[in-house]
Formats: C-alpha cells, sequence, structure tokens
C-alpha cells in the first residue's frame, strides 16, 4: 500500500511550509521470508513485511528525518509538519508531481512470492545433501534462505516521482569438516536481484554447496600458513572485498565530503597504480546491488571511480552534493524507510586486465595465492585493514603449491592500489552485505585475479620460507 | 488495528492450536549536533507486530508492521511456515504466572514535558562547552538520544500483559590535539530523569580524561595489577553473558556447563539480573513469552546459583523459566556487578606499579565466549604508588574471563550503567598479562 500522490503533494507542502527548501518522501512495502537448516532438517521458517514512509526534509545542508508506520493520512501530515518545526525562513513552493515513473530493469520472473515454502525448502535440502555427500570429512551442514519483494516509490520537491519493485534472493551454505577434534569452515552465498528464476534456471546450487565443502575440505588438510612480507595473487570474484572495504567506502561523499578520507579533494590525481581501474555500477542488470533509481529517486549509474589509476569520480548523493558542489551521482541507498538515504556503494569492481592468471602464478617465484576471501576489518580514520584469507595456497617457483590455512592480509587500503602490478582478465562478482550509516544493503564486490607485489602476511607458522 | 480475538479465533478455526500476539511500539528521537551546528534531528514512530503459532505441533513465526493487514494473509503465512519445520523442539504458549511486579516506575512522564526546543538547545549548549575547555580540543560531537518503548502480549491462553519504560541519553565524544599527538574519548549520561543530564561535571570530567590521555604510549610487557574502569569491565560481562544462558550450556557451548552451586569466582564478585531496574529501557516486568522477570542473583560471592531460561530450555533441565525469553532465544535484561564499599582511589592505593584500564576495542572479535580467552587492545593509565600516573595505549591485556572471576581482588562503590546495557563499578583484579613494548 503505497501512498496516493495527493497525499505525497500535501506531504511536501507541509513538510516547506516553514522555509526547508528540499522535501522527499519515501514509501516502502517489503515482503521477505527466511529459513534455517542444520543437519538438513528446517529449525525456523518465518516471514515478514516491513511497511512504512520516511519523510526528509532540509534547508541548505542541514537536514531533518522522521519516519514512521502509521500511515493514516493525518499521522503523516502531523510527522511532516512536526519535523518543518526545524526550520524558518523564506518559503519555497515545490514542483508539482507528473506522471510517476516505473522502473522498467532487473525485473522478476518467477516471484518469491509465487514459490510454495516446500519448493524453497526443497532447493536448500539440495544444496544441503550435495555439501554433505561431498566427502566424509563433512560433519555438518547448514543452509540458510533469503528472499524478499520490495517496492518503493520516492517523490520529491524537486518534481521526481518514481517506483519500482526490486527482488532479492540468496542462500549461504556453510559447511563443516572436522578431523580429530579440528574444525575448519567454508562457505557460498550464491544470489540475486531478481527472483527464483536465479536457483531454477541461471545457477545450479550443487555447484555451490560443493564449493563450499571443498574449502572447507582442503583448509582441514591444510597446513599453517607462514607469516612475512611477500607478494600475493588475490583471486577474483569475492577477492573484491578489500577494495571495497579499504577504498570504496572513502570514496562516499559521506566520508568525502567531511573531509574524514583519504581522498578527499584528490580528484584528478594518481591514487593507484596505472593499470587498475575500478567501477561501481548500479545499473547492472538483476545485479545484487543494482536498481532502477537510487533511495533518493535519481536513476542509478554506472561510475568510473579510477580510471588508470586516476581518481575520476566519488559515489555522491543528493545532500553532500550541495556540500561538495557537484552533481549527485545516483549512488544514494537504504536499508528501509528506518534510514535516511546516503551515498553508498552498489556493485563494485576493479576492471579486467590483459594478464592471464596462469601468467601472474607463472610469474611469482614464491608468494601467497589467496584464492578465496573472508571477512576483515577497516579503521576508518586510517585505511589500515586486517581480512583473513578463507582459501589460500603457497606459490612456489611460479606454481601454486601446498594448501595454507589461517593466513591474513595487513595492509593500508590507500598504499595498496599502488602496489598492485598486475591485473587479469577474470573479472567475476561476488554478494555480500555492506553495513554503514544507512543500515544494511546488499552490495557485489568483485575484480580479476591481480597480484600485489609485497603486503604483510599474517600467519601462525614463523617466517621462513 | 487488528483485532486480536478474532485473529485468535479465526487462528484456531485454521487448526492453529495456540497463537500469541506481541506488539511493540517504539518512539524514538535523536538530536546531534557536529562542529556546534545540529547536524541530525530524526523522530520515529514505528509499531510491529510478531505472530507465533503452533501447527501441528510445529512454531512458526510471522512478523508484520502493516496493523491492517488482512487476518487470512496472517494465518496461511503461519501455516506454510509451520508445515516445513522438521525442528523437534516442543514449542510452548505461556498461560501465564500468577504475580506480575508493578513497573510504573519505568516510564518517566517527565521526559516528555521538556520542550523538543530546549532538548536541541541541550545538545548545542553541551557542543559549546566542550569546544571552550579548553584550546587543544579540536572536534566535538554531542548527541541527545531518547526513547519509549511499549510492548503489549496477548495469547490464546488467556494471557494480557502490557508495559512501557523510556529512557534518555546525553552523549558526547571529543578529539584533543597537542603538537605529538591526538586522542578521542566518549561518555554517555544514560537515565529517565532530565534532571540527572546535567552538562557539569560531566563536560568537565570527558574533557579533563581526553587530555590526560594525550601521549598516551604502551608499557613494558608484564603482568600487572589492574583497576578496570566500569565501562571496561562491563564490557567483559557484556561479550561473555551468553556463558549463563542454559540454551549455550544444553549445547555444551558454556564453559560453566556442570559448575551450578560452585565457585566460579572469589568471594568479592555478585551479578544479578535485574528485570526492573529504573533508568533502563530494557527493563520489563515478563518476558517476551510472557513469563514474571525476577531478580536473580547469578553469582552471588563467587557462587554460581542460576542460569537464565526460557520455556524450552527450562523444560529440557525440569526447571521453571526465569523470565529470560527474549527474541526467541535467551537474554539477561540488566545484568549488574554488585558494588562495594570503597571509591576506586581507594581500591589503588596499595597498587605499586599497575594499570588502571578505561578502554578496551575489538571484544566483538577479540573474545572467544566458548573458551573464555579474551585478547584485547586496552588504554588507560598506569597506577604508580597508589595513584594514576601516565597515559597507556596500544597495550593489550589478556586473560580468561572465569580466571579473571577468580581474580577479583575487590569491588569500587563507583557503579554505572554503561552504554553496552550492563551497570558496574570499577573492578580491581590481580596481576593480568599485558603486551606493550
Amino acid at each position: 500500500m503505497l501512498l496516493e500522490k495527493k497525499l505525497l503533494e500535501t506531504l511536501i507542502a507541509t513538510g516547506m511550509a516553514t522555509g526547508a527548501d528540499f522535501a522527499e518522501i519515501f514509501c516502502e512495502n517489503k515482503t521477505a521470508h527466511n529459513f534455517q537448516m542444520i543437519g538438513g532438517l528446517v529449525e525456523k521458517a518465518s516471514a515478514s513485511k516491513i511497511q512504512g514512509v520516511g519523510i526528509r526534509l532540509a534547508q541548505g545542508f542541514e537536514s531533518v528525518y522522521g519516519f514512521s508506520n502509521h500511515l493514516d493520512p493525518d499521522s503523516l501530515i502531523e510527522l511532516a509538519g512536526n519535523l518543518a518545526k526545524s526550520f524558518t525562513g523564506e518559503i519555497h513552493a515545490p514542483k508539482p508531481l507528473g506522471e510517476c515513473e516505473k522502473g522498467s530493469h532487473h525485473l522478476i520472473k518467477i516471484s518469491p512470492l509465487s514459490v510454495s515454502q516446500a519448493d524453497k525448502v526443497a532447493l536448500m535440502k539440495r544444496a544441503h545433501t550435495a555439501a554433505k555427500n561431498y566427502d566424509p570429512l563433512i560433519q555438518q551442514v547448514t543452509v540458510s534462505l533469503g528472499d524478499s519483494v520490495q517496492e518503493v516509490l520516492i517523490a520529491t520537491s524537486e518534481g521526481r516521482y518514481v517506483t519500482e519493485t526490486r527482488g532479492r534472493v540468496r542462500m549461504y551454505i556453510n559447511a563443516i569438516a572436522g578431523k580429530d577434534g579440528m574444525m575448519q569452515t567454508g562457505g557460498e552465498g550464491p544470489g540475486s536481484g531478481k527472483g527464483y528464476e536465479y536457483f531454477l534456471e541461471d545457477i545450479h546450487i550443487e555447484d555451490y554447496a560443493i564449493s563450499a565443502a571443498k574449502v572447507a575440505k582442503t583448509m582441514l588438510l591444510a597446513d599453517e600458513c607462514p607469516g612475512g612480507v611477500m607478494p600475493v595473487v588475490i583471486d577474483n570474484r569475492f577477492g573484491g572485498v578489500i577494495f571495497h572495504e579499504a577504498c570504496g567506502h572513502s570514496l562516499e561523499a559521506t566520508s568525502v565530503a567531511k573531509n574524514a578520507s583519504v581522498f578527499s579533494g584528490k580528484l584528478g590525481e594518481r591514487i593507484a597504480s596505472p593499470i587498475v581501474t575500478a567501477i561501481d555500477d548500479g545499473t547492472i542488470e538483476n545485479g545484487w546491488g543494482s536498481a532502477n533509481f537510487d533511495d533518493e529517486g535519481y536513476p542509478q549509474q554506472r561510475r568510473v571511480l579510477i580510471d588508470k589509476g586516476i581518481l575520476t569520480s566519488y559515489m555522491i548523493d543528493f545532500l553532500n552534493a550541495r556540500r561538495m558542489k557537484q552533481q549527485p551521482t545516483g549512488s544514494s541507498r537504504r536499508e528501509s524507510y528506518k534510514y535516511a538515504p546516503t551515498s553508498r556503494m552498489s556493485n563494485t569492481y576493479i576492471d579486467k586486465g590483459e594478464s592471464t592468471l596462469a601468467e601472474i602464478i607463472a610469474n611469482t617465484p614464491y608468494g601467497l595465492y589467496a584464492k578465496k576471501m573472508g571477512g576483515g576489518s577497516v579503521n576508518p580514520g586510517s585505511g589500515d585493514f586486517n581480512f583473513a584469507v578463507s582459501e589460500g595456497y603457497m606459490i612456489r617457483d611460479g606454481k601454486i603449491a601446498e594448501a595454507v590455512r589461517g593466513a591474513s592480509l595487513v595492509g593500508n587500503g590507500s598504499e595498496i592500489l599502488h602496489k598492485i602490478d598486475m591485473v587479469a582478465d577474470n573479472l567475476d562478482r561476488d554478494r555480500g552485505m555492506c553495513g554503514s550509516v544507512s543500515g544494511s544493503i546488499p552490495a557485489d564486490v568483485g575484480q580479476p585475479a591481480l597480484r600485489v607485489s609485497s603486503i604483510t602476511v599474517g600467519g601462525k607458522k614463523g617466517g621462513a620460507k | 488495528m487488528m483485532n486480536f480475538k478474532q485473529l485468535f479465533s479465526q487462528a484456531l478455526q485454521a487448526g492453529i492450536s495456540d497463537v500469541q500476539v506481541f506488539l511493540s511500539g517504539s518512539k524514538e528521537m535523536n538530536i546531534e549536533s557536529y562542529e556546534g551546528k545540529l547536524d541530525r534531528y530524526e523522530i520515529s514512530d514505528v509499531s510491529g507486530l510478531s505472530i507465533k503459532g503452533i501447527y501441528h505441533g510445529k512454531l512458526a513465526n510471522y512478523y508484520t508492521e502493516n496493523l491492517n493487514q488482512p487476518i487470512a494473509e496472517i494465518i496461511s503465512n503461519l501455516i506454510e511456515n509451520a508445515k516445513v519445520i522438521d525442528s523437534t523442539d516442543e514449542p510452548i504458549i505461556y498461560a501465564g504466572d500468577k504475580e506480575y511486579a508493578k513497573a510504573d516506575q519505568l516510564y518517566n512522564p517527565k521526559l516528555d514535558q521538556v520542550d523538543v526546543s530546549d532538548k536541541i538547545e541541550k545538545v548545542k549548549t553541551l557542543d559549546n562547552t566542550l569546544k571552550n575547555k579548553d584550546p587543544r580540543v579540536m572536534t566535538v560531537q554531542a548527541l541527545y538520544a531518547e526513547g519509549s518503548r511499549s510492548v503489549t502480549l496477548e495469547n490464546t491462553k488467556g494471557l494480557k500483559l502490557s508495559s512501557k519504560a523510556n529512557a534518555a541519553d546525553l552523549f558526547a565524544e571529543v578529539i584533543v590535539k597537542n603538537d605529538v599527538d591526538q586522542r578521542n574519548q566518549f561518555d554517555l549520561i544514560h537515565s529517565s530523569d532530565p534532571a540527572d543530564l546535567e552538562i557539569e561535571p560531566f563536560a568537565t570530567n570527558l574533557v579533563q580524561n581526553t587530555l590526560r590521555s594525550l601521549g598516551a604510549k604502551p608499557i613494558a610487557t608484564g603482568e600487572y595489577a589492574i583497576v578496570f574502569n566500569p565501562t571496561a569491565f562491563s564490557l567483559l560481562v557484556s561479550a561473555f553473558q551468553g556463558i549463563f544462558h542454559a540454551d549455550n550450556v544444553q549445547k555444551n557451548l558454556s564453559l560453566l556447563k556442570g559448575k551450578l552451586g560452585e565457585k566460579i569466582g572469589s568471594d568479592q564478585i555478585s551479578i544479578v539480573d535485574d528485570p526492573l531496574l529504573r533508568h533502563s529501557m530494557r527493563s520489563r516486568p515478563f518476558d517476551d513469552e510472557g513469563v514474571a522477570t525476577t531478580y536473580k542473583e547469578l553469582v552471588k560471592n563467587g557462587m554460581l546459583n542460576t542460569y537464565l531460561y526460557n520455556l524450552v530450555s527450562a523444560k529440557k533441565d525440569n526447571v521453571s523459566s526465569t523470565g529470560n525469553g527474549f527474541g526467541g532465544s535467551t537474554s539477561a535484561l540488566n545484568l549488574v556487578v554488585k558494588a562495594g564499599n570503597r571509591t576506586p582511589e581507594q581500591l589503588m592505593i596499595d597498587v605499586d606499579n599497575g594499570l588502571y584500564i578505561t578502554e578496551l576495542q575489538g571484544t566483538h572479535a577479540g573474545c572467544d565466549s566458548i573458551s573464555g580467552d579474551f585478547s584485547l587492545q586496552a588504554s588507560g593509565f598506569v597506577i604508580k604508588n597508589g595513584e594514576l600516573a601516565e597515559p597507556v595505549a596500544l597495550i593489550t591485556v589478556a586473560g580468561n574471563f572465569l580466571g579473571l572471576m577468580k581474580d577479583v581482588v575487590e569491588v569500587a562503590n563507583d557503579t554505572k550503567l554503561t552504554y553496552v546495557g550492563v551497570m558496574s563499578p570499577s573492578v580491581r583484579v590481580r596481576p593480568q598479562k599485558v603486551s606493550g613494548l
């Protein structure tokens, strides 16, 4: 139940009646399902409906935000009126709303609302069986499945009036391998910005389940990783998490506008090695982080952040665009109506290069091959990061050698960009949930395999070669 | 607004044996300044309805923010979800206890009587006060946050309960800088009484403590007697509170398994769960399952008295629920480390070479809740000849939570409700391993 145009216009007018020069109404109606399976048995099944309205007013750089799920006109008008009390000054007239524009990309073919719970659970059981049967060392498998359909409608005093329906499906598969009281895990989280056609037509869920089980087994049988400074080859897909966390967040206007970013004021300057081109593209069809419109109603865009090493664009929302005296880049996102929107990443990746993974490995006499990356943390002030390698191998004499576990990569976001000296052609993306000031949102990370000429590897097994 | 009676009768007709609704309404206000200007003003009013139903012995959950949602839709969702559940846990909808505590004191109407403009003014005044305390104060952030929560529980066993609570926070963070160093610290006052939200001496203490930490350096690796301030000790208790949950004990995930009735700490340490603690927005006379909450001495003079139970874990151990069933799992409401008689300064008097720890970082990754081991980045001050001396940073304090409980020498009288929701005084412990230079 999204609001009628007449009420939207009334709310905008009420919000601007005292001096605000901008008003925005965000309406949301979202249905979600969640399932958890442990050892092949469904432990939990739940459904939810999130529904509400967020009203934002601004005057210059100052903004106020209110949200509620009491959607009767009187309550909403009272909310707009209470927010308006924050401002006094010259009255600005809002632009009238025209036709509501409906997003025509990222369509859903098989809606999560039309698939039965039994069919969803059947998919999870397929994943469980494939992972469990991979090897006798696999002792436990947990699978969770989540889907959602989010309808949004955005209307602003600048005449933006848009609506779209966003579908999301994702499964997490975790396999645990065990032997002699030791345990190692491997995980995969396939998902997409569409409906169940992703699981039923696009992919074979067994491939992901087996991949998770394989990592768990490999890491169980692996030796501890040696520590020290060495070249590291980080492979594609979730390898992009380092760029996302350690560089991407510093290119969001949220930190750039307040001069809190190491990249503030560096447009046009070299911030990475010349073989690095980085892109944030919210228009990839049915991408995990894609949408027709951002959460301020601007069309999503493809943004080239770094072009051959030169910083070319930030990710900018409407309010920070005012602060920075630049144009918004369609980058504003939020988890739900319970958050005021701000600049966020969508599908962010380092673009493909000219080498091949085989060439990079062959050109590395000694180092670490980080096939899969895990989670980590970044100090936002300094850009120092620490990420776990969830599947790693030593490189010896230009060949992939023994598997190693317990490795972590320790470095600095702005330094690592200059140390990338080879980039492969196998660009691929993977999915993540990104948490920040405007909540937890789906975001893709990605890259081709690339080599960092030297970085500190943390490991438990001494520093010897 | 949905008619619960109608929901119950239609659900029973559809074959759902028991239904419970839990309606939660939250109102919040956040006023934040940045560099002396109003940076964020946010108000909200959100209600959510959680419904659980038992269908053929399986429990299903549904949550909606549409309070006018068609009842038929809710019922079909519950049934569809219940049908796919394999779990053999026996779900329970509770008929209620004989008595529930009166809890009117948890809502203080005085907070509502203060005008919004006065609350905005308070934030701006706090911001200016901090900024003008000292030329070395570089950046200031001030925040006033106020919230109220009302909950109503009704089920088909005839139980009907409600309660509400409110509270406010006055929060500030400052960054100070001199020629060689830059340090930041934050602090807050948490209360439901507007009279407690006094800018002085809060602002003076925060600026003084942060200035004192300028030039902080690591100390030599070794073992040091430690006095944790209330916030640091609260963080540790909060990080390890899961060891008291009966479901963790039953799943073999708690180091307190088999220790009921045994000494797990020194005589000096007592920890209670106080469900009706004043000024805490978490306080409630009943839990999410409708069980009356009770004041419990989890640890009394070092002795482990009880675990925390919800209905399902209590049934497995053949005991009564302790009223700690929250969010489909188990949780304490307000953990309180009982205070002692002396001031923190008196606790330090006979410490020749020790540490006063005011900040711990990385409790998320640096605490292993299964083994009890912790290794945390810390900062604070050296205690030399019984008094606070030079500031310390970038050190690591490592130990084991149960070991720490046994090492408690004395607790002070400066109890404080901290931002992690645990109330604690300063606590002195025997020497612990510290890594530094």
